[in-house]
């Protein structure tokens, strides 16, 4: 039973990353190899905000939301914004050098020590008992209820909002849709806005439970696989193909080698490409022939 | 501007045309020659400190032109490009712990190794147009790490695999001297190997392939054969350069290969010019003297002690933000403004003077 | 013509020649100040620079000047032989030290030995060239050692113990970690007790909970744990989430002693050979006092490694005397004996044959929940390294 909660928590932790990625990639065709390092943004200005909003815990998150959604919105307007009219090759090569600066400017400014952004705010994470023995704690727990109203709310979203449509009609044909009056950098900005915002409420979940290192980037490299599984440009795609990775990396880590966990993900990913490159759930792309 | 082929391409045709200048010829003869020269004076006059310096641009250069094939002509990103340097250097400890194989068994076989892992990873993902090369490029890079870290435990390396200097003739080759020619050499056979690859067929469809992928397909191209044959030589030159670093740090380790350094040949050719043999080999310089610059730079500020902690975390941010700058002003990379300065100055030596006669 | 002019501009630029002999003792460090290491090493870096700020601002020793060069490898291979490569042809360094992950090592001991200079590791894993009979050249102030830890933990836990112990280990897949704990596991069924599971943990991983399930669910009495600070804590949190309540013990790294006051859990114990803070002697107050003159940016009670080194490169120049270079360095260090005041239980002592210490001592702290303050578990687990 612990085994299932286990992998429920890993995959809401992968599935709340990646659906930065597919809300990119869907909408826009980059991906974003930035998000790792957009996640870690957000907790580190969540130690800022508590620091800040000392002992008034709903505050200092909402803050530091809000903050990570700006700097998601920031990063389009300032950079991303630029390379629109260029090739997805440039766009992506962008977002890597991105990820470089922003993790030379977190160490500058917060240094490369261990931190507690759950200290200042009186927040301990504490472990809750479920039924059959299995034990989860609190932040995981809210980690995966987090994922949950997440994916509902952007399920809800782009199916039935109006901005919701209009993303997924930009994703769809950007010619068109700009053509039918719809302001393709506004669609761009919320996305990434978005993206960062789930991305930083993943980050910020993550340092609260354990804690937050430098290295807390590295998560979002994991992380991709798991959206390349279900399919990059399909959320529901995103949540399975989380599940799946969470699965198989917990599943070897108590019954093949430990060792071989840190890049489960991948083999996962590559068995996927060699089978079904485009993922479970993403639109069938025309393969060549070697 | 990453689509279209610049016109000053020296690899096309029109390109070709300028330069047949019978006075640009002599010109361009000369300062290459110089150029010669003064690389081999260099480490008689040079500090062991630059020489090694030296060293090391060529080792990154190899890197670079790899990458600058795979990417900056046949226009497919790669992220993986350590894994496949750690690959090169893995073969190296591997054979020479395990059978004491003498570098010109072992050189080779990194670049079998290479050539396999492109094969490898390349036919799932070269399938498919788009990102999916830099996907699987990752799955490459931390597959490798983990092989080879596996390894390192199961034989006890606690510190990783120490690696003797290449013999020659029964003669260690382990100065600095001795490397740099070394490197110099392996730097320059890569820039002609590059140079002839693109000259040929192969060379042509990577350029076909990059401007519109769909033309070229309607040109006959097979598009993904092209690809994957792209990949599968910039691999095997990656991995070769990965064996010269082995036998010149004397040493192999998982650690000693970051995703960072595949972001800096990422960074190397972005910098120096996509498109751009003598571009790779300028981003190389740029990227691996970037770090020591910004080291003195910082040091001629008051009280640069304090700083020496950030110093990391300042390269990193100042390299995100050189690349990015590059990316939006300057997409040409360095090659980009040497040529258009270079354009300024014979531009102002060839301007018209009405009463003067034709143009010399 | 361009580039002819470029061509010659970049020949003469790196013609320029070393920088000249200063009238300094120059002291260089490579360390992994930045990177993932950053935590573990940019203290020791921080208290060698407040260290010798302060010797140079009291006249320096034999009336010269220390000049402690400190460059950054990122813990990266190559860069770290780099750093050497200039500290020795640029800056001409005539004592090495090297603060960094034990990958580096290869390469800078490399480097060292083909210039003769000595190396220094502090707060770096001890090679065992240094270890008796001790390679020349390479010596190491850092407070860990390699079987040692684990007996002395082992001891430890069986004196503690009512009962036969059930212990659960874990470790980092990081080689050093690996061994040590593998030594332990044998060690501690030849000394009688019971080792009823094993853990490695991947340096990168994200959750803990699933090696903690692991462990937990072989019902140890106690875990000893021996790898970086962050891994031994983060799996503590785990298995504590896990509902588990037994015995924790692992290193006492420099982040312990904040630890434990943040914890603030009386089953969680640290060894170590440093004394904690919580000891309150006058070397460590000065090392507060010296920190936040120099407004340092890491607590004091992460510096006792970085200082412990520095005061016995204080006492090798010193002894070396004035003009010195490497060998007369060498010489020094061979023959050294420094009272560390306190912060270890025997004075650090090196040899001809023994360049790691002679006497190492251990002590075990932990929480007490009715005083509210760290307490020594258990001192004098001495041992003779021979």
């Amino acid at each position: 039973m612990q085994l299932i909660v286990n992998m429920l928590v890993l995959s809401s932790i992968y599935a709340l990353i990646s659906c930065g990625y597919v809300l990119i990639y869907r909408v826009s065709r980059v991906m974003n190899l930035a998000q790792g390092e957009l996640m870690m943004l957000g907790a580190y200005l969540l130690l800022t905000t508590a620091s800040l909003f000392h002992g008034n815990p709903e505050m200092a998150i909402i803050a530091a939301v809000v903050l990570s959604t700006t700097c998601g919105v920031l990063v389009y307007v300032l950079l991303m914004r630029k390379m629109t009219g260029e090739s997805v090759l440039a766009a992506v090569l962008a977002t890597i050098a991105l990820g470089i600066l922003l993790r030379g400017l977190m160490v500058l400014i917060w240094s490369a020590q261990q931190q507690y952004p759950g200290q200042p705010l009186g927040l301990n994470s504490t472990a809750i008992a479920l039924p059959g023995g299995a034990r989860i704690s609190t932040f995981a727990a809210a980690l995966v209820i987090v994922n949950a109203l997440t994916y509902a709310a952007l399920f809800g979203f782009l199916r039935f909002g109006r901005w919701g449509l209009r993303m997924r009609a930009a994703g769809q044909n950007p010619l068109l849709a700009a053509q039918r009056g719809i302001n393709l950098h506004a669609i761009y900005a919320l996305t990434w806005a978005l993206s960062t915002m789930t991305g930083a409420m993943a980050g910020m979940l993550i340092a609260l439970d354990s804690g937050l290192t430098s290295n807390l980037a590295v998560l979002g490299l994991k992380a991709f696989p798991a959206a390349l599984v279900g399919g990059l440009d399909s959320l529901l795609g995103t949540l399975i193909g989380s599940l799946i990775v969470a699965a198989a990396e917990i599943l070897s880590i108590q019954y093949v080698d430990p060792l071989l966990s840190d890049v489960m993900p991948f083999l996962v990913l590559l068995a996927m490409l060699i089978v079904r490159p485009w993922g479970l759930f993403g639109t069938r792309e025309e393969l060549d022939r070697v | 501007m990453y689509d279209a082929p610049s016109p000053a391409n020296r690899y096309s045709s029109a390109g070709m045309l300028q330069a047949s200048g019978r006075s640009d010829q002599r010109r361009r003869s000369l300062s290459a020659a110089l150029l010669a020269l003064g690389l081999i004076i260099f480490p008689f006059v040079g500090s062991p400190f630059a020489l090694d310096l030296a060293s090391q641009v060529f080792l990154a250069s190899i890197g670079s032109l790899s990458l600058m094939l795979l990417t900056g002509f046949a226009g497919q990103i790669s992220i993986g490009h350590a894994g496949l340097i750690a690959a090169g250097a893995y073969v190296v400890g591997i054979m020479s712990r395990e059978w004491q194989a003498p570098f010109w068994l072992t050189l080779p076989s990194a670049a079998i190794a290479g050539a396999l892992l492109g094969a490898a990873f390349g036919v799932p993902s070269l399938r498919l147009r788009g990102l999916y090369l830099a996907v699987s490029t990752l799955a490459l890079y931390f597959i490798v790490i983990y092989a080879g870290g596996e390894y390192e435990a199961w034989r006890g390396y606690a510190t990783g695999i120490m690696i003797d200097s290449p013999k020659v003739a029964g003669m260690e080759i382990s100065s600095g001297f001795a490397w740099y020619f070394i490197l110099l050499a392996a730097a320059v056979m890569t820039l002609v190997l590059c140079i002839n690859l693109l000259r040929s067929r192969t060379g042509r469809a990577w350029g076909a392939i990059r401007t519109r992928e769909t033309v070229a397909e309607a040109l006959g191209i097979n598009i993904a054969k092209f690809k994957l044959w792209a990949f599968v030589i910039s691999s095997a030159i990656t991995a070769v350069a990965g064996a010269l670093f082995a036998y010149d740090r004397n040493f192999v380790s998982a650690e000693a290969f970051s995703l960072y350094l595949s972001i800096q040949y990422v960074a190397m050719i972005i910098i120096g010019g996509m498109g751009s043999l003598p571009g790779a080999i300028l981003g190389a310089t740029f990227v691996t003297l970037f770090p020591y610059a910004i080291e003195s730079a910082i040091g001629m500020l008051p009280d640069a002690d304090r700083y020496v902690n950030a110093l990391y975390a300042m390269n990193y941010a100042a390299f995100g933000l050189v690349t990015i700058a590059f990316l939006l002003f300057e997409p040409r990379g360095l090659i980009g403004i040497w040529r258009r300065l270079q354009g300024h100055i014979s531009l102002r030596r060839r301007k018209a003077k009405p009463l003067s006669g034709p143009p010399q | 013509m361009l580039r002819l002019l470029l061509t010659v501009a970049l020949v003469v630029a790196f013609v320029r020649s070393a920088s000249a002999a200063e009238d300094t003792y120059v002291v260089g460090m490579t360390a992994g100040l930045t990177g993932p290491t950053a935590s573990t090493f940019a203290p020791v870096a921080e208290a060698m620079r407040i260290y010798f700020d302060r010797v140079n601002a009291a006249g320096g020793i034999n009336g010269k000047p220390v000049k402690s060069i400190i460059l950054d490898d990122q813990a990266e291979p190559q860069k770290a032989a780099a750093n050497v490569k200039q500290l020795l042809t640029w800056n001409n360094a005539i004592l090495l030290i090297d603060s960094s992950l034990s990958s580096t090592f290869a390469p800078v001991i490399g480097e060292a030995r083909r210039a003769d200079v000595p190396l220094l590791f502090i707060g770096s894993v001890c090679p065992k060239e240094v270890y008796p009979p001790a390679d020349r050249g390479q010596y190491c102030t850092t407070a860990f050692a390699s079987n040692f830890d684990s007996r002395a933990t082992l001891t430890f836990i069986k004196g503690t113990s009512q009962d036969p112990a059930q212990i659960g280990f874990a470790g980092a897949t990081i080689p050093v970690s690996r061994a040590e704990i593998d030594f332990a596991e044998k060690l501690a069924t030849d000394m009688g007790m019971t080792a009823v599971d094993k853990e490695l943990v991947p340096p990168t991983t994200a959750d803990f909970t699933p090696f903690a399930t692991k462990l937990v669910a072989a019902k140890p009495t106690w875990v000893y744990a021996w790898a970086a600070w962050v891994i031994q804590v983060q799996l503590f949190q785990a298995m504590r989430r896990l509902g588990w309540d037994g015995n924790f013990i692992g290193w006492a790294h420099q982040e312990a002693e904040d630890e434990l006051k943040r914890l603030k859990d009386p089953h969680l114990y640290v060894i170590g050979a440093n004394a904690l803070f919580q000891e309150h002697l006058p070397i460590q107050k000065q090392i507060e006092d010296a920190a936040a003159e120099a407004s340092s940016r890491y607590p004091a009670d992460q510096m006792s490694e970085g200082w412990i080194g520095s005061m016995m490169i204080e006492a090798a120049l010193q002894q070396a005397g004035w003009p010195a270079n490497a060998a007369k360095v060498e010489e020094s260090l061979q023959n050294l004996k420094v009272d560390m005041k306190g912060m270890r239980a025997a004075p650090m002592e090196w040899t001809r044959a023994n360049h790691f210490r002679v006497h190492q001592s251990y002590r075990v702290y932990n929480w007490d929940a009715a005083k509210g303050e760290i307490v020594t578990a258990k001192e004098g687990l001495d041992y003779e390294i021979k």
